[in-house]
């Protein structure tokens, strides 16, 4: 069952000499429901302008984004997003930042200390609910950062190359977190990253972009089942066929 | 100052309070030598004009009980119509300075609108306007807007410059988390502010004190520092006009530095500071 449907979206931005730079051309997507899909491409490809779209962050130029057979105009709680750099508010506890949203909803401090526990638990915080984001490592801000998104108990999961400012021992760690809170919440994710191993690693599906204007170069369904293993023949050859499509579409 | 504002939020803190025994021991040597040359320049200069050390000491606590000839007052009454003065000037600052600095920091139009004006204003010295102030405002009132223009200023800019400095992503995770403008407001433009606006207080403060006393020479009623001063010069009491200094140094010291205290608790209440 499809969750998210992007159709034919078109995203410009104006240039002060020149025409509109074309950002994203036409890329068309149907996500079900309860989902992993990685959308890989170079830098500057335009995958984070359709991430920041569908969050209803950016304005599309045309097309149509439905979430659950709505037409999203603007941010709303049934998408969630994590940050490349956590975006936490500094003044605010852990606790205190995962219960931002639930603050927005009005709900009662019983209520938004129920809730939170659960995903401070969920994301192994547990025992750093009065730490302030200064005071945790970087793998640690995006744990509050994903329960953060979390909490409001959104339809999807934006996340916007999440482990991109972390070193890769943590990052390794992490993806084995995520994987585990993805199947525990049953929640549908959306996951830019450049990084094809971390892709094949994840993915249900990997949507390959092609350089500027990122459109859809090619998609790719990953079997293999998890936990994954980067020593598998299996994944070592869907690495080298994505990475050789991603060198193509970078000289092309 | 920006750049401590930045500290703040990186969470790496000045080293304060870490004074070594050797640092305090030099600073103390600093002072004695201080006065030495102090007393000794007295000696050379042989003026009417300079006390002795002793005699500032002896006139300062002297001014606490006994009464000064031309305004019928102790010290104490000096200062308290010093302290009044600068509470309401340094208030009235505060509650106009942070609202038109949020309002001027988020809309465009209202920066654009109002540069112009505030850059006429900033420049002028807020004691050029004192002779203006005493007349159309009186005794009371005259010196508390020049404390007003004192710390209107610094305040005004540090919050707009705040409001600026916004980190973007935060706004963007709000508004996925449900935020509307009001929630953005509140919940994250302020309290991001917070710390550019205690930076400008604490400018402020340095400010208003330097106004408070200089207002007060040029016109003020009832008593006041600045107006000891000047009266103490006029009837040729040079003891009891320095003390009537040293007096506005420890205040100066005192209220600045309570600044820096609010600051650093703050900081840590916010927990964007290791202090």
């Amino acid at each position: 069952m499809s969750i998210l449907s992007i159709s034919n979206l078109v995203k410009t931005f104006p240039r002060e000499k020149g025409d509109d730079l074309v950002a994203v051309e036409n890329f068309t997507l149907e996500v079900n429901k309860g989902e992993f899909i990685c959308i890989l491409g170079p830098s500057g490809c335009g995958k984070t302008t359709i991430l920041r779209t569908i969050a209803g962050l950016e304005n599309l130029t045309s097309g149509e984004i439905k979430v659950d057979n709505r037409v999203v105009t603007e941010p709303g709680s049934d998408r969630g997003m994590v940050f490349q750099e956590f975006a936490l508010f500094p003044w605010r506890t852990v606790r205190r930042n995962i219960e931002f949203g639930l603050e927005i909803q009005k709900l009662s401090s019983e209520k938004r200390r129920e809730i939170s526990q659960t995903y401070i638990d969920l994301v192994g915080l547990r025992g750093f609910e009065d730490a302030h984001p200064y005071e945790l490592s970087g793998g640690m801000r995006q744990r509050v950062g994903i329960a953060r998104a979390l909490a409001n108990e959104p339809a999807i999961l934006l996340m916007d190359e999440p482990f991109g400012a972390l070193d890769a021992q943590t990052r390794n760690q992490m993806q084995n977190e995520l994987l585990r809170i993805w199947q525990e919440t049953k929640k549908t994710i959306v996951f830019i990253t450049h990084s094809v191993d971390e892709a094949v690693f994840l993915a249900d599906r990997i949507v390959v972009l092609t350089s500027r204007p990122g459109t859809i170069k090619s998609i790719h369904n990953i079997t293999l089942p998890r936990p994954r293993s980067r020593a598998s023949p299996v994944f070592i050859e869907l690495r080298k066929t994505i990475l050789d499509e991603l060198d193509a579409a970078r000289s092309t | 100052m920006f750049e401590g504002v930045k500290d703040f939020f990186s969470g790496r803190g000045r080293r304060l309070g870490k004074l070594s025994f050797t640092d305090v021991l030099i600073s103390i040597l600093g002072l004695i030598a201080f006065v030495i040359i102090w007393h000794l320049s007295v000696i050379i200069l042989n003026t009417p004009y300079l006390p002795y050390p002793v005699e500032v000491l002896d006139a300062f606590f002297r001014s606490f009980s006994e009464i000064d000839p031309i305004t019928g007052v102790t010290m104490w009454k000096n200062l308290e119509a010093s302290l009044n003065r600068f509470l309401v000037g340094f208030l009235l600052a505060a509650i106009v300075a942070i609202p038109i600095g949020l309002g001027l920091g988020w809309s465009k139009i209202a920066e654009t609108a109002a540069k112009p004006i505030i850059e006429i204003f900033r420049p002028i010295p807020p004691l050029a306007w004192a002779p203006f102030f005493f007349i159309v405002f009186g005794a009371f009132l005259g010196p508390v807007l020049v404390i007003f223009l004192g710390v209107l200023f610094p305040i005004l800019s540090n919050v707009i410059f705040g409001v600026k400095s916004v980190d973007p992503n935060l706004l963007d995770a709000a508004k996925t988390l449900g935020a509307k403008q009001t929630d953005l407001f509140l919940k994250v433009i302020f309290p991001y502010t917070v710390p550019f606006l205690m930076a400008g207080v604490t400018i402020g403060l340095g400010i208003g004190w330097m106004c408070i006393v200089a207002a007060e020479m040029i016109g003020a009623e009832g008593g006041g520092v600045g107006l000891f001063i000047q009266n103490m010069n006029a009837i040729g009491r040079y003891p009891e006009m320095f003390a009537g200094m040293a007096v506005v140094a420890i205040l100066g010291i005192i209220t600045v530095g309570g600044a820096r205290y609010i600051e650093i608790r703050l900081s840590k209440w916010m927990g964007v500071s290791h202090k």
